[in-house]
């Protein structure tokens, strides 16, 4: 299996808001004394007139904008990964193929399974292109995921205490291709680990329910199993000397934290010295933008690889491991390997710049979102979307290159360029 | 093994990994939950009670005790079973 396929280009997008994580959880009275163990800094909050779909085209828009006529020609299939589609059978896909003005000869579908779904969607891509039945073709894999939680009830809130501040927003947009320049995959080399469970889940249009200790425990068992199946396939694998660099799913940081515990005493019975040091050095740059946008759900494990390869310094190859996990559940370790040049091409996107120009909510602003009042729930027929409802975070002097929601006319969403 | 010596093997992987309760009274009838252990801090706890007592199970099988006891006598019964 020698013919290369992986990544060839990649951005991050993580909307025009944030809020303070640490404010939020002063102002919701949540005790916890060890705070900083749970690695969390901003999330990203989606404003009423983003969506699933203005987050994935924005994410993806830079990456079409950087390719030639004929590159374009040759995306003959875009699949979107969420677990916050808009509509049972129009696939979030469809927007996307009008608003990046995409060639008509392409496939177009969206896939789910919780926040393993951008892994599902890249291995479908990854196994298009290694089938060799289009010769040079490209697939757009996107994922994009929001959460409105709170929307619910008022008891939502409440009963949801602990995840609301590590719920973000954000898409990942990736081309993938045999040319891989940002992260060419270690073909085959891949571990699953499934089972039924019902830890987390998104049971009703905007509500979401489960149990947090449940849902730690099952990827707790999908880390072990996903690598063990991982080990089993490839000969001569070693979880501590295999990857120079591991990317895992980051619910908030503190998850991956224990995880990686859990596999080096496993494993390796190593002790805390040892794990925390390991740690550090292959984990810690993984969760430079984790921390800034909070969990993108689908897109979790590829905003862990963007920060990987923008923060931890590559200067020759490495071999970067990662995790994905799918509440009820889903998993899989991969590989891939990143160089100098992945990094001087994911550089150029610029991802850190454009999360410093989101807009930093105040808890009033946050509160009344909250509220929900202006956001256009599942099932919508028609609505005007107000664009001034934070006016400090609307793009005023924009170039016409974001995507918002202006209007919902008959089911039909209709976007603007500012 | 029984049920109690398990309590004492959990009350001990608490103390060790959360040293602020190192000095206060601990029993069968407390949540760790309620003892300010976090939900991290509940699965280290957990898994290395399997490890000290040779029990090989998936962790969510040991989701659903709502205290120490019960969580004792589950992983009582796993090992038994």
């Amino acid at each position: 299996m020698t013919r290369p396929v992986g990544i060839e280009a990649m951005n991050v997008f993580g909307g025009v808001a944030f809020l303070d994580v640490r404010e939020l959880c002063d102002h919701r009275g949540l005790d916890m004394p060890r705070f900083e163990n749970l690695l969390m800094q901003e999330k990203s909050v989606a404003l009423p007139y983003e969506d699933p779909v203005t987050f994935a085209v924005n994410a993806a828009k830079p990456l079409l904008d950087a390719m030639t006529p004929a590159e374009r020609t040759r995306i003959e299939m875009v699949v979107t990964c969420t677990e916050s589609g808009i509509d049972f059978g129009k696939s979030l896909s469809t927007y996307l193929h009008r608003y990046l003005d995409l060639p008509s000869n392409c496939r177009l579908f969206e896939i789910k399974q919780a926040c393993y779904s951008g892994a599902a969607g890249l291995q479908m891509a990854a196994n298009f292109v290694l089938s060799g039945t289009s010769p040079g073709g490209k697939v757009l894999v996107v994922t994009t995921d929001i959460s409105r939680f709170a929307l619910a009830d008022a008891g939502a809130v409440e009963e949801w205490a602990y995840s609301e501040p590590s719920s973000g927003a954000g898409a990942v947009a990736m081309v993938i291709s045999d040319t891989p320049h940002i992260l060419a995959l270690d073909a085959g080399a891949y571990g699953n680990h499934a089972f039924e469970v019902m830890d987390t889940c998104r049971p009703g249009p905007d509500t979401e329910a489960g149990d947090a200790d449940l849902s730690l425990m099952a990827y707790l068992d999908c880390a072990a199993g996903a690598v063990g199946d991982y080990l089993r396939r490839v000969e001569g694998a070693d979880f501590r000397e295999s990857f120079s660099q591991l990317c895992f799913h980051t619910p908030f940081g503190g998850m991956v934290k224990g995880a990686h515990r859990h596999l080096m005493r496993k494993l390796y019975k190593a002790k805390p010295d040892e794990i925390a040091g390991d740690f550090e050095v292959r984990l810690g740059p993984s969760l430079s933008y984790g921390k800034r946008v909070g969990n993108t759900a689908g897109g979790s494990v590829f905003v862990a690889l963007a920060g990987t390869i923008d923060t931890a310094g590559i200067d020759a190859p490495v071999r970067i491991g990662l995790f994905s996990y799918g509440s009820g559940c889903c998993s899989e370790f991969f590989s891939g390997v990143a160089g100098p040049e992945s990094a001087a091409r994911l550089g150029g996107m610029g991802i850190s710049a454009e999360f410093d120009k989101r807009y930093r909510l105040s808890i009033a602003e946050y509160e009344r979102l909250l509220a929900g009042d202006a956001v256009v729930r599942f099932g919508t027929k028609d609505a005007e979307l107000d664009h001034q409802i934070i006016p400090g975070a609307w793009p005023a002097d924009g170039a016409g290159t974001r995507l918002v929601l202006d209007k919902v006319v008959g089911y039909h969403r209709h976007y603007i360029w500012v | 093994m029984d049920s109690d010596q398990i309590v004492d093997i959990i009350i001990g992987e608490i103390r060790e990994t959360v040293p602020e309760l190192a000095d206060r009274p601990i029993g069968r009838g407390d949540s760790m939950a309620d003892l300010g252990v976090d939900s991290i801090e509940r699965s280290e706890i957990i898994l290395a009670t399997l490890e000290a007592v040779g029990l090989k199970v998936p962790m969510v099988q040991l989701h659903g005790p709502r205290n120490i006891g019960e969580l004792a006598d589950l992983i009582d019964a796993k090992k038994s079973g």
